[in-house]
C-alpha cells in the first residue's frame, strides 16, 4: 500500500506553510478516526433485521391480496437494496468484534440480511476482503468488473458479469482466496442459489409465476446494478489508481447521500473500515483537510 | 474446488435451460393470461410458455449469457 509523498516535516516554499510527514498525518489522522470508532450501530442491527422481516412479509401481503403486485415489487426492490449494508457492517465486524459478548448479533446480521440478495455472508466477506486488499487492480480487486466510462457503462458491465458463464471478479476471487472458510462459504453460496430456484419454480409451478418474478427475481437484478453502480463504481470512478490514499474518493452524488446509501464517503471506510456507515460522513468533514494535504482524490466542491 | 468447480460447469451448462422450463415457461404462460393476449399460433398458454423458455434457455446455455 503505498501512501502519499511522505517527507518528514519541512516547508514548502512559502515559510508559513508548514507540510507535515506522513506519519504526522498518519496520527492526526488516526486520533479522529478513533472517535468514531467503538459504538455499536444498533441502527444498522434494526435496518438489518427489521427489513429482512419486511422483505419476508411482502409474501403473505401479497398472497392474502392485501398489497397490490405493483406496491410489492415497488417495496421487493426498494427492500433488497438496501439489504447489503448491514450484512456490510458485519463484514468488518462493527456491530461486534470477535471474542465480544455480541458477537452473535454481528453474524447473526450478516447471515439474514443479504438472503433477499442471495449473497451469502461468507462470500461477502471473503470477496470484500481481496477488494480492500487490492482495490482497483484490473487482477485481484473483485469489484473491477463494474468499471465502465459513465454509469450506464458501468452497469452493463455489471450485468455482463451477473452472467451464468462470466468467470470474472466474483468467481475469480473465490477461486484463488485461501481463506479457511473458503469451503462453507461455496457450500452455503450453492445451497442458498439452490433453495432460491426451488422456490421460484416451486411459486410458478403453483400458478405464482409473477409474484415470484416481481417480490425476488426481478428485485434482486435491480437491487444488484444500483448495488454496484453505488458501492463498487461510484466510489472508485475511475478504478484507476491503487493504494491506500489514492483507490477511491470523497464525491458529491448528484442523487444525494440517501439514494447514494452514504457513499460520498467512501473514502473515510477505505482508510478506516471500522468506522460505522453513519459516522463516515461526520468523519469525513473533520479529516478532510488531512486528507487534501495529502492530495486525496476528492470530487466534493464544498 | 475441482468438485466445485464441474459442479459450477455442469450447472453453467444446465442452469439455464432449467430455468427456462422450470421458471420461465410459467411466467410466460401467466403472462399471457393475466394480459389476456392471444396466444400465438393458437397454442395453449403453458405449451407457448415451454416451447418459449426452452429456446431462450437452449439459446443462452450455447451463448454463455443471457444478454
Amino acid at each position: 500500500m503505498s501512501a502519499a509523498p511522505a517527507a518528514p516535516a519541512e516547508t514548502n516554499g512559502d515559510e508559513s506553510i508548514v507540510v507535515r510527514s506522513d506519519r504526522e498525518l498518519k496520527r492526526e489522522e488516526a486520533e479522529i478516526a478513533r472517535k468514531y470508532l467503538g459504538r455499536v450501530p444498533w441502527e444498522m442491527v434494526g435496518w438489518g433485521l427489521g427489513n429482512f422481516v419486511l422483505w419476508l412479509s411482502i409474501w403473505p401481503l401479497t398472497f392474502t391480496g392485501v398489497l397490490p403486485l405493483w406496491a410489492a415489487f415497488a417495496l421487493a426492490t426498494f427492500s433488497i437494496t438496501i439489504c447489503y449494508l448491514p450484512s456490510h457492517e458485519a463484514q468488518h465486524s462493527i456491530i461486534a468484534a470477535e471474542g465480544s459478548p455480541l458477537r452473535w448479533l454481528n453474524e447473526l446480521v450478516g447471515h439474514v440480511s443479504t438472503i433477499p440478495l442471495l449473497l451469502p455472508y461468507r462470500i461477502a466477506w471473503i470477496t470484500h476482503k481481496q477488494h480492500h486488499a487490492n482495490a482497483n487492480d484490473p487482477e485481484l480487486d473483485p469489484d473491477h468488473e463494474n468499471r465502465g466510462e459513465n454509469w450506464w457503462q458501468a452497469a452493463w458491465n455489471g450485468m455482463q458479469s451477473r452472467q451464468f458463464g462470466a468467470g470474472e471478479g466474483y468467481a475469480n476471487a473465490l477461486g484463488r482466496s485461501e481463506d479457511p472458510n473458503i469451503g462453507k462459504a461455496l457450500r452455503e453460496g450453492t445451497i442458498l442459489s439452490l433453495t432460491h430456484y426451488a422456490i421460484l419454480t416451486a411459486l410458478a409451478w403453483s400458478g405464482f409465476a409473477i409474484e415470484a418474478a416481481l417480490i425476488w427475481w426481478l428485485p434482486r437484478h435491480i437491487a444488484m446494478t444500483y448495488i454496484q453502480l453505488f458501492l463498487s463504481w461510484a466510489p472508485h470512478h475511475p478504478m484507476k489508481e491503487k493504494g491506500r490514499y489514492r483507490d477511491t474518493r470523497a464525491w458529491k452524488s448528484p442523487v444525494g447521500t440517501i439514494l447514494s446509501m452514504g457513499m460520498e464517503y467512501h473514502i473515510v471506510h477505505h482508510l478506516f473500515p471500522r468506522i460505522p456507515l453513519f459516522q463516515t460522513g461526520p468523519a469525513y468533514h473533520e479529516i478532510r483537510g488531512l486528507l487534501d494535504e495529502r492530495g486525496c482524490p476528492n470530487d466534493r466542491p464544498d | 474446488m475441482s468438485n466445485f468447480a464441474r459442479s459450477k460447469g455442469n450447472l453453467n451448462a444446465l442452469g439455464p435451460v432449467l430455468f427456462g422450463v422450470a421458471f420461465l415457461a410459467p411466467l410466460i404462460a401467466q403472462s399471457f393470461e393475466a394480459a389476456s393476449l392471444p396466444v400465438p399460433l393458437g397454442l395453449d398458454p403453458i405449451t407457448f410458455g415451454l416451447a418459449l423458455g426452452l429456446s431462450l434457455g437452449v439459446i443462452a446455455s450455447l451463448r454463455g449469457r443471457w444478454i
